[in-house]
């Protein structure tokens, strides 16, 4: 046993379990993640169901979202109903029912002896609305154009989605038309109100500049109009169509077209009509807008803005790390106090990040911002631009918190490359500043890069201190758009990892939220690892070009 | 027995205590050094004569690269290190005050031990101390990159690979693409710190062979532990020990007749 003890094979024991704890951690909460957020967009099936509950007899048609075992005790202490159970657990089903606005809840909780019959018919249908969430049931009737007709005419469904890519083109113009055309003016208009503001407060406001700014409001306003009746001809085009739906109390529902969003029939889909399907549903989640508070609709815009401001964070803490190693290692003497100095910037990486937001809200927010507000943008306050906040505090905050990374890692790369090469340079005339710019920095670059790979990684999922200084549940524009200057850092904006805190904890609909928890996870870290592996192809690719001697 | 090269034009004997300002490429006067408390070179003096080749030679830790990393200031590297004494170049101190440095550089060329190209094409390698004057003219520069090439016999093997990496070079020919790199910026004074301590017989026969060469363009001083070495390329040998010129001579003179026992002890294997 001492011998066994001697030879070292408990420790390489040791050391390869905690290698493997560590992998097992990784992958189990990657798959745990990715199991959970890529099967929201499977289709489950539809069923109907015979259920005896509360002491009536009811149909009720939903998908399964859950199945869990209870322990009877626990359904006892409840007081449900556990006629005809025996054992110590019960099955319970979570069934969503959808049609929001006719029963009281969208999810239902069954247990096993309620369900007296289970069927699975092929036609029933699943509606995806633009509001109230999905609707279940079968198609009885469309509407085209005031005239019925008789959904069992129509049994490959190819009216019924006819009329709703019709619809859907409609909308998409009528919502494009409201984006650009009328938001950009908008936007003129409220930039002629600065403009007048402006004036008004230099006391240069002429009747001459005056007029010519109401002329151009007017101006303005008239295209307002034309544009405005161009909208609603487009939404009451695509109103014209409706479905009837039977729903599960057998009534017929009527929802017009320009509510739905997407039908499909889950039950009569095959294996590969399912993948396409998931493909179909996975892709709205990336490029849609969310809808319904978050709990519905796709990420899109924040996506965007997690990516976005990343990459703005990037772009200013870069330079800015890097000058400061420059300055430290090349420059400064070496003494207690850059010793001092450089301890101070390790620790700052140990500051929680709670307190970067803090920090960020109150100096770069209210005083950096008010103050370019004040200097600037006088005529709209108090109406705050860059004083309240938004994309460029929040990048700026973010590059603070991982200044440190960079700047050790780039430290560390400067002391890495060979004296002789740094000489070589000298003897050939070039100064100091020379052979920094032509090679010590780019043979640096690799490690430079791995600087900014740990500080997108640490960027990417920080959550705490953007809520603080420009993270929004909802943005209503993306701070990249179609209107003069076409990036607007002053933004709030939407972010992945806000989106998950929002959705699972902040969501009317705890439920229906749940599964885009994990979607959005799962996404946010699809999002980190794309970052990263960006950040590490170039930096291979430096590495291979600036290979030294030594190695 | 050292062989000696005797093509050199020894028979034109300098007299090296009394050079010619016009003979002089450089001349060092009561150099001291001192790395912090340690004085490394103890009041040197020497005229190194132009177009000729210098080796300094002597035990490990003699001085002899340190003297001549003085002749370009790359000592100013060195933090502790303090210099007093004068080193003249066209008649004026290296050391003084209004001297620039890199401009110094520019005119006293350096290859070191090891061969240190930079992470770059062959022929940006070449070109660099050019573009540090700001020369951008595609023609001046492929002109100098042959020239430069040709003139550290290295053109033919990479003519066909002018935008490869350097470090695809082997060791021998790097080094000799070091020199390139140094006399493409046309120095009149090339230093050499022990130029094939780190290459094979083969390579190290081809820059001695080079060394031959570049004399009848530049001054060269080289630094070799290899005493068999300096009798093939030099015409003047310093032999340094502790820090102290102890003699120096034209090579003939040295390794036949040294003046000096302690010379004779170390060109006769005694100690070193």
């Amino acid at each position: 046993m001492n011998k066994w003890f001697k030879s070292g094979n408990p420790w390489i024991w040791m050391t390869a379990g905690a290698v493997s704890i560590s992998l097992v951690a990784v992958i189990g909460l990657l798959l745990l993640i990715a199991a959970r957020g890529l099967v929201y967009f499977w289709p489950s099936p539809v069923l109907e169901m015979e259920v005896h509950q509360f002491g009536k007899n009811q149909t009720v048609i939903g998908e399964l979202y859950e199945t869990e075992l209870v322990p009877i005790e626990r359904l006892q202490a409840s007081g449900a109903n556990l006629e005809g159970l025996d054992g110590d657990f019960v099955e319970r089903f979570l069934i969503k029912t959808g049609n929001r606005e006719y029963v009281d809840l969208d999810f239902r909780w069954l247990t096993e002896n309620e369900i007296l019959s289970k069927t699975r018919p092929e036609n029933i249908a699943v509606v995806e609305r633009r509001t109230n969430g999905n609707f279940y049931g079968y198609v009885e009737g469309i509407v085209k154009g005031g005239e019925t007709i008789d959904a069992s005419l129509d049994t490959d469904h190819a009216t019924l989605y006819e009329l709703l890519e019709r619809s859907n083109d409609i909308i998409e113009q009528a919502d494009s038309l409201q984006r650009s055309d009328i938001g950009s003016i908008n936007y003129s208009l409220e930039r002629l109100r600065l403009k007048q503001r402006k004036y008004e407060m230099a006391e240069e406001l002429t009747a001459e500049r005056l007029a010519g700014i109401e002329a151009e409001e007017e101006q303005l306003h008239q295209d307002y109009l034309v544009l405005e009746k161009q909208l609603f001809a487009y939404r009451d085009d695509a109103r014209r169509d409706q479905l009837i739906i039977r729903d599960m109390r057998g009534e017929l529902v009527t929802i017009p077209m320009d509510n739905v969003l997407d039908v499909f029939f889950p039950n009569e889909m095959n294996w590969f009509d399912k993948v396409g399907h998931w493909v179909h549903q996975a892709t709205k989640f990336i490029v849609s807008e969310p809808r319904e508070a978050n709990t519905e609709g796709g990420v899109f815009p924040a996506i965007f803005g997690t990516v976005f401001m990343v990459m703005l964070m990037a772009v200013i803490v870069t330079p800015l790390g890097v000058v400061a190693a420059i300055y430290l290692h090349e420059y400064a003497g070496n003494n207690s106090l850059t010793r001092l100095i450089r301890i101070a910037v390790i620790n700052l990486a140990g500051v929680p990040s709670i307190v970067y937001g803090v920090f960020g809200l109150g100096f770069f927010v209210y005083m950096l911002g008010g103050s370019i507000d004040s200097l600037f943008y006088q005529e709209s306050l108090p109406t705050p631009t860059f004083g309240s906040p938004g994309v460029i505090w929040a990048a700026l905050t973010l590059a603070i918190l991982t200044l440190p990374v960079v700047i050790v890692s780039t430290e560390e790369g400067l002391s890495r490359i060979p004296s002789a090469v740094r000489q070589g340079s000298l003897a050939l005339g070039a100064t100091k500043a020379e052979t920094l710019w032509r090679i010590v920095i780019p043979m640096a670059s690799p490690a430079i890069m791995t600087g900014l790979i740990l500080a997108v990684a640490r960027a990417a999922g920080e959550v705490a201190p953007l809520m603080l200084v420009g993270v929004v549940k909802l943005a209503p524009t993306l701070p990249l758009d179609g209107n003069f200057p076409f990036i607007h850092l002053e933004r709030k904006f939407m972010h992945l990892g806000f989106h998950i805190y929002d959705v699972g904890f902040q969501s009317p609909n705890v439920e229906a939220a749940r599964p885009l928890v994990y979607a959005t996870a799962f996404l946010l870290v699809t999002v980190i690892i794309g970052l990263n592996l960006a950040a590490i192809q170039i930096r291979n690719r430096l590495r291979e070009k600036f290979k030294t001697l030594d190695q | 027995m050292i062989s000696l090269n005797t093509e050199n034009s020894r028979d034109t004997k300098l007299d090296l205590a009394n050079l010619t300002a016009e003979q002089t490429a450089l001349e060092v006067k009561n150099l001291d050094l001192y790395y912090g408390s340690k004085q490394a070179l103890f009041d040197v003096s020497m005229k190194i004569p132009k177009g000729q080749v210098t080796a300094f030679i002597g035990p490990s830790g003699c001085g002899k690269s340190t003297l001549l990393r003085c002749i370009n200031r790359m000592n100013d590297l060195v933090d502790i290190c303090k210099i007093s004494g004068e080193i003249m170049l066209h008649g004026q101190n290296i050391y003084d005050k209004s001297v620039d440095v890199a401009a110094l550089r520019r005119n006293v060329g350096m290859v070191f031990q090891r061969p240190n190209p930079f992470p770059k094409s062959i022929y940006e390698n070449v070109v660099y101390g050019l573009r540090l004057q700001g020369i951008k003219d595609r023609r001046v520069l492929d002109e100098a990159v042959e020239r430069s090439l040709r003139g550290a016999a290295l053109w033919e093997e990479v003519k066909d690979r002018l935008h490869e990496n350097a470090f695809g070079l082997s060791g021998g020919q790097q080094q000799r693409l070091v020199i390139a790199r140094a006399i493409a910026i046309e120095p009149e004074v090339l230093l050499l710190d022990e130029p094939t301590s780190a290459l094979d017989p083969i390579s190290t026969l081809t820059i001695e062979e080079l060394i031959n060469d570049l004399k009848s363009r530049y001054t060269v001083v080289i630094v070799t532990h290899n005493m068999q070495q300096a009798a093939r390329v030099s015409d003047q040998t310093a032999f340094m020990y502790m820090g102290d010129m102890v003699e120096y001579a034209d090579t003939n003179t040295l390794f036949t007749t040294p003046a000096k026992k302690q010379t004779e002890d170390y060109i006769t294997g005694r100690y070193g």
